[in-house]
C-alpha cells in the first residue's frame, strides 16, 4: 500500500471516529432524557420513552438509517448525509445507552436514598451525591461496550452515502485490485481504535472506584 | 421530588435544541431548485463512485471519471460547484426523489420504465451491454455461450434487466447473480466464481482495457441498442434547473468538449442525440 493510500485510510479511520465519538456523546444526552421519562411518574413522559427504546432498539440500524435518510427531506429537512448518518447512529444508540443508565439509576440501593432523606439531603443533593455517582459508576461498563458496538456499526453509514473506513477500503480494494490488502488494513484499524476505547474503560472504572471522578 | 426536577431540565433543554432546526427548513422552500442552486453556488449530484470509467475511486484515491470531468463542465457553464454525494447504487435514485440532491450522475440507462418516473438529459455515451469474460476463458466466444452458466450484474441496474430478457431466449437457462456493484462481480469473475458479467460496453471496455491478462469483451453486444444520461426528477420544483442543464450539456456536445471527454474516458467518442431517442425497452 503506498502512503498516500494508507494516509487516506488514516483518515478515513479518523472520520469513522469522529462519527462515532459524536453519536456516542449525543447518544448519551438523549439516552439521558430518554431514562429520566422512563423513570418518571407520569406515564404521559413514560410512554413515550418506552416507545423511542421499543423503535429504535426494535429496528435494524440498517433500516433506521435508509428511513431517516429518505424521511428528512420529505418533512423539508434537507440535510447532509453525515447528519443524517449522525442522526441514525444517536438515536439508535440513545435507546441502548437510556436502558444501560435505567439499569445503573434502579440499582441504587433504596436504603442509600432513604438515608440520605433522613440527614437532610435535598432532592438535588440527593441526586448529585448518590444517585448519579452510584448509577454512573455502575453504567460504565455498560457504555463502553455500547461505544465498541457504535464504532463497529458506523460501517453501516456508508449506505447514506458517508464515505468512512470500510467504504474507503471497498473504493480503494476496488480500484487497486488488493482487497485482501485493503480490508486486513481496515480490521487492523478497527481493532486498534476498539483497543484503545476498551482501555480507556478500564482506566475510567479504575479512577471510578477510587473515587477520582464523580 | 428529586426525580421531578431532573425529567423536567432535562427534557427542557432537549425542546430548545430542537425548535432553530425546524425554522431553518421552512426558509429553504421558498424558491425552486434552481434559485437555490444558484443562491448557494452547490449542484448537488448523487452518484455511485463503482461504474468506471464514468465514476470510480481511482488508484490514488481520488474521486475521478468521465462524470467528474462532465459535471466539471456543466459546473462552469451554471456558475456553481459540483458537490458529490456517494451512495451505493439501489440506494441512488430513491434518496434522488426523497430530494437528498439535484440530480444523479450514475449514469443511467435510459429505458421505458425509467423514463415514465425520472427526467432524462441528454445521452452522453452508448449503454449497449455485453458480456466480459476471463481472458482464458475459451467456452464463451460469443453471448449466446453464457447459456446454462452463472453470470453476474449489479443489482437494480438496467444491465441486469437486459440480461434476464436475454437469458430467456438461451435454450440452457443462466443463473443470475446479483451485486451491490459492479466492482464485486468484477472481483468474483476475475477469482472464477462466475464466468462472465453483463454490463455496457464503455464499462467492460474500460476494465478489460486495464486488465487485459485477466478480462476480456465477448462481441458483439447482445442488448439492444440503449444510451447512457443523467437523471433527474419530474417534479415542478426540479425543472428549471434540469433545463439548465440539459442547456449546458447540449452546448459541451455541440463544442466538442463531449467528444474529447468520451475519447479520454472510453478510447472512442460516440454520436449521441441531442434528446434522447425513444428507448426499445
Amino acid at each position: 500500500m503506498s502512503p498516500r493510500l494508507f494516509e487516506l485510510m488514516l483518515k478515513a479511520a479518523g472520520y469513522t471516529v469522529a462519527i462515532s465519538v459524536a453519536a456516542i456523546a449525543i447518544g448519551l444526552l438523549i439516552g439521558l432524557l430518554v431514562c429520566a421519562a422512563k423513570l418518571s411518574p407520569r406515564p404521559w413522559l413514560r410512554w413515550p420513552a418506552t416507545l423511542f427504546v421499543s423503535f429504535f432498539r426494535g429496528v435494524p440500524l440498517l433500516v433506521q438509517l435508509l428511513l431517516i435518510y429518505n424521511l428528512l427531506p420529505v418533512l423539508g429537512l434537507a440535510v447532509p448525509s453525515v447528519v443524517a448518518a449522525l442522526i441514525g447512529l444517536s438515536l439508535c444508540t440513545a435507546a441502548y445507552q437510556a436502558e444501560n443508565l435505567r439499569g445503573g439509576f434502579t440499582s441504587v440501593p433504596r436504603g442509600l436514598l432513604e438515608a440520605a432523606d433522613m440527614a437532610g439531603l435535598s432532592p438535588w443533593q440527593q441526586f448529585r451525591r448518590i444517585r448519579a455517582p452510584i448509577a454512573l459508576r455502575l453504567t460504565v461498563p455498560a457504555l463502553v461496550n455500547e461505544a465498541i458496538l457504535i464504532l463497529k456499526a458506523s460501517s453501516l453509514i456508508s449506505v447514506v452515502g458517508v464515505v468512512e473506513l470500510t467504504r474507503t477500503a471497498q473504493n480503494l480494494a476496488a480500484s487497486t485490485y488488493e482487497p485482501l490488502l485493503f480490508y486486513s488494513a481496515a480490521g487492523g484499524l478497527y481493532l486498534a481504535i476498539n483497543w484503545l476505547v476498551a482501555a480507556g474503560g478500564s482506566l475510567t472504572e479504575r479512577a471510578l472506584r477510587r473515587g477520582r471522578l464523580a | 421530588m428529586n426525580k421531578r426536577l431532573f425529567v423536567q431540565i432535562t427534557l427542557g433543554l432537549g425542546l430548545v435544541m430542537a425548535v432553530p432546526a425546524m425554522a431553518q427548513a421552512q426558509d429553504a422552500q421558498a424558491k425552486d431548485a434552481l434559485a437555490r442552486v444558484k443562491a448557494e453556488g452547490v449542484l448537488k449530484v448523487g452518484t455511485e463512485t463503482a461504474f468506471a470509467p464514468f465514476d470510480f475511486i481511482d488508484a490514488t484515491g481520488e474521486h475521478a471519471g468521465f462524470n467528474v470531468d462532465a459535471f466539471a463542465e456543466v459546473g462552469k457553464e451554471l456558475g456553481v460547484k459540483i458537490k458529490w454525494v456517494e451512495l451505493p447504487w439501489d440506494g441512488v435514485l430513491p434518496a434522488l426523489e426523497a430530494g437528498q440532491f439535484n440530480m444523479v450522475a450514475g449514469p443511467a440507462t435510459i429505458t421505458k420504465a425509467r423514463l415514465e418516473r425520472y427526467r432524462f438529459l441528454s445521452p452522453v455515451a452508448e449503454a449497449t451491454v455485453a458480456i466480459l469474460k476471463g481472458a482464458k476463458d475459451d467456452s464463451i466466444q460469443k453471448p449466446e455461450d453464457i447459456a446454462g452458466k452463472t453470470v453476474g450484474a449489479g443489482k437494480a441496474t438496467a444491465q441486469l434487466a437486459q440480461l434476464k430478457t436475454y437469458a430467456a431466449t438461451l435454450p440452457k437457462p443462466v443463473e443470475m447473480r446479483e451485486y451491490p456493484g459492479f466492482n464485486e462481480a468484477y472481483a468474483d469473475l476475475a477469482a472464477r466464481r462466475i464466468a462472465a458479467v453483463a454490463n455496457s460496453l464503455p464499462n467492460i471496455a474500460y476494465v478489460a482495457s486495464k486488465q487485459p491478462g485477466t478480462f476480456a469483451v465477448v462481441k458483439p453486444p447482445f442488448g439492444q441498442k440503449s444510451y447512457f444520461g443523467y437523471i433527474g426528477t419530474k417534479k415542478p420544483d426540479d425543472q428549471a434547473l434540469l433545463d439548465a442543464v440539459q442547456t449546458a450539456l447540449v452546448k459541451i456536445k455541440s463544442d466538442g468538449r463531449m467528444k474529447k471527454l468520451q475519447e479520454k474516458w472510453f478510447g472512442t467518442a460516440f454520436d449521441t442525440p441531442d434528446v434522447a431517442p425513444e428507448p426499445s425497452f
